[in-house]
């Protein structure tokens, strides 16, 4: 049994890309992708890991699953540092850590039937016996007929083709998922039939989910805890009910604003944002959301803050917080 | 009631596939009236953006064919009008926007180039006047330093800053009507929230009328007063934003509304979201009857065979069921 609080923890990981337009001899700065972020999930639990486009969520993801190396830093799972494992090693762990992907027509491949993808991970693992079964009952798990085994991808929907990702994510028995965006290519009634088959896997499997989305509406309706990233940093931390009753960071609370609302009602004062998120490459000074912060005072643009416990386990990264 | 702009009547598009011939938008009909904003709601395929793009003749015939209806603008049929005559309207008098700024604009001109393009083409100016128009378009909708902009290109911007261009560029001949598709769905949501305000302001401000064509439920109750669903290429459902949204006529439209998580809604532990069984079906197997009928928790006999008809509950809201809105 491991102890519940080190299934994964994640230490100050760090993952530079360095920057394309080096000439040959000229030294310029890398994009610093993901930047020191830290964080621990629990067994079961599901993170949400929520930004805009290029805050970097998606590295991290990647980073922590050393689908890509970390620049620094250390990620723990079961008690195992993954940097530290050799490649046999790492592959046995990866039993244990699947992944899902946005969209399912480029994650699957479109030349092999259903039933070899399905099989896939079984081969790569060693499994021999009983294989065709585990295919045929994994469609069932994921609510598609038996007969989905011979078909092609082009033959099936985004949906159905997203449950296939999800079947192929599960074969394993994995106890962490990490599913990146899994609904945002799907249309909206689709979208609900996802979302209730992973939660309904959720609880029947005991995993634990790193769910990476842009959609504060559904983060809300599936984690268990939020963690908010901007510019490769995360700058709020904490449960769902902590985080939207009480948002720390203006930067939490415009997204939680800009949410299009079907409560139109009940429109308050709503924080404006203006402008775009910054170059990663080069990173305002002091607090990286300053350029964008209508609160935003003179040590913003000095300093940066760090993260900071406001209240039980809600950490925020904000100067205006610590007064 | 204020005055029709736009009167959408029986249209009906069908494109030829080797597969053969089906009708994307299967006799729609709607007005668009003066001020207001429209949104035509629903999933990949329903048709919504084959109807935008039917109104300024933008669909390449073949493969598709207007096989019938008629689009009334300004006392015109825009279906009986020829390419000299559309060319006129087009940009002028209606203007459109596109979801994915960067493939809409192109990339080997400078924002500047392509923004005097409309001007030129329209009004008559000189490339002076029209450099100072240009800039002061950019600065409506928003953009700093609006002069050093013209002199860029569209790689040099963002996704926000190219929508902007595009909603300038689309705004330039102060047009009667902007059609805008899905403009916001290729957009972060701080940056989402952003145009949508432009957008709304900028309606404000000149008195056009907006036609919104989008999937999300959510930038429909931001900006449109009124709102006609879509499914399997015909309307199934119009009304007032409001109305619908509290009190939906039709199986479907209920279903997409509570198939999204509301945010902030108090939610049990666990609790399964609202879902719409199956899937959209394809346009060459569109279904007998009412065609959301195998998707339908309410669908009964009669609707597997027979078409429903669309009906008038009051003057503003319609919908095609054959069921009474009480029972569903």
């Amino acid at each position: 049994m491991t102890d519940k609080h080190s299934f994964l923890e994640v230490k100050d990981l760090k993952k530079y890309f360095p920057s394309r337009n080096t000439i040959v001899g000229s030294n310029t700065t890398p994009v610093r992708a993901v930047d020191g972020i830290s964080f621990k999930l629990k067994e079961g639990e599901t993170l949400g890991l929520v930004g805009e486009s290029g805050c970097g969520k998606s590295t991290a993801a990647r980073t922590l699953l050393r689908l890509e190396s970390p620049t620094s830093g250390s990620v723990h799972f079961k008690g195992k540092n993954l940097a530290s494992l050799s490649e046999i090693e790492l592959r046995n762990l990866r039993k244990e850590m699947q992944m899902i992907f946005q969209d399912p027509f480029s994650s699957i491949n479109p030349r092999r039937k259903i039933g070899d993808v399905l099989r896939e991970p079984f081969a790569i693992h060693g499994f021999k016996e009983n294989v065709s079964e585990a295919a045929i009952g994994l469609l069932e798990q994921v609510g598609l007929s038996s007969d989905y085994v011979n078909r092609y991808s082009h033959e099936m929907s985004g949906g159905q083709l997203q449950r296939v990702g999800i079947a192929r994510a599960i074969a394993l028995n994995p106890s962490l998922v990490v599913a990146d965006e899994p609904v945002s290519a799907l249309d909206v009634s689709i979208q609900a039939q996802i979302i209730n088959l992973m939660m309904d896997l959720r609880e029947k499997l005991e995993i634990a989910f790193l769910f990476i989305s842009h959609d504060m509406s559904i983060v809300e309706y599936f984690c268990d805890r939020v963690a908010v990233m901007y510019l490769g940093k995360i700058v709020e931390i904490a449960s769902i009910e902590e985080i939207y009753k009480r948002p720390g960071h203006p930067y939490t609370e415009a997204l939680i604003n800009a949410v299009p609302g079907m409560e139109s009602g009940q429109k308050k004062q709503k924080l404006k944002v203006r402008g775009d998120i910054p170059d990663p490459s080069n990173p305002p000074q002091g607090c990286s959301f300053h350029t964008r912060c209508p609160l935003k005072e003179k040590q913003c643009e000095e300093m940066e803050p760090t993260l900071k416990e406001i209240a039980p386990d809600h950490y925020v990264a904000c100067f205006l917080k610590e007064k | 009631m204020s005055q029709i702009e736009l009167d959408v009547r029986n249209l009906k598009v069908s494109f030829s596939t080797p597969q053969g011939n089906f009708l994307a938008v299967n006799g729609i009909n709607f007005q668009l009236h003066s001020g207001e904003t429209l949104a035509l709601v629903g999933e990949s395929g329903c048709g919504k953006t084959v109807s935008a793009l039917s109104i300024l003749r933008l669909l390449p015939e073949p493969p598709a064919k207007i096989t019938s209806g008629e689009i009334i603008f300004a006392g015109r049929d825009l279906l009986s009008l020829n390419a000299k005559q559309l060319r006129e309207i087009r940009g002028n008098k209606i203007a459109m926007i596109f979801q994915d700024p960067m493939t809409s604009l192109n990339p080997v001109l400078t924002v500047g180039e392509q923004l005097i393009e409309t001007l030129l083409r329209h009004k008559s100016l000189n490339k002076k006047e029209v450099l100072k128009i240009s800039a002061q378009l950019l600065g409506k909708v928003e953009l700093p330093s609006p002069e050093d902009k013209l002199k860029q290109y569209p790689h040099q911007l963002s996704g926000g800053m190219r929508q902007r261009v595009m909603i300038a560029m689309a705004l330039a001949c102060e047009p009667k009507i902007l059609i805008a598709d899905e403009p916001t769905t290729a957009l972060d949501v701080l940056i989402q929230a952003q145009i949508l305000e432009l957008l709304e302001n900028l309606k404000k401000e000149t008195g056009m009328s907006m036609l919104l064509i989008t999937h999300d439920l959510g930038v429909v109750t931001e900006i449109a007063e009124r709102v006609m669903v879509m499914y399997a290429g015909e309307g199934v459902e119009t009304g007032a934003t409001k109305d619908l949204l509290d009190s939906p006529h039709h199986p479907y439209t209920k279903g997409l509304i509570s198939s999204r998580p509301h945010l902030g809604s108090t939610r049990e532990k666990g609790q399964r979201l609202t879902e719409i069984s199956g899937s959209v079906p394809t346009p060459h197997q569109r279904p007998t009857g009412c065609a959301f009928h195998p998707r339908c928790d309410w669908s009964t006999e009669q609707c597997k065979t027979k078409k429903p008809l669309l009906q008038n509950t009051n003057q503003n809201r319609q919908f095609s069921c054959h069921l009474q809105p009480e029972s569903i």
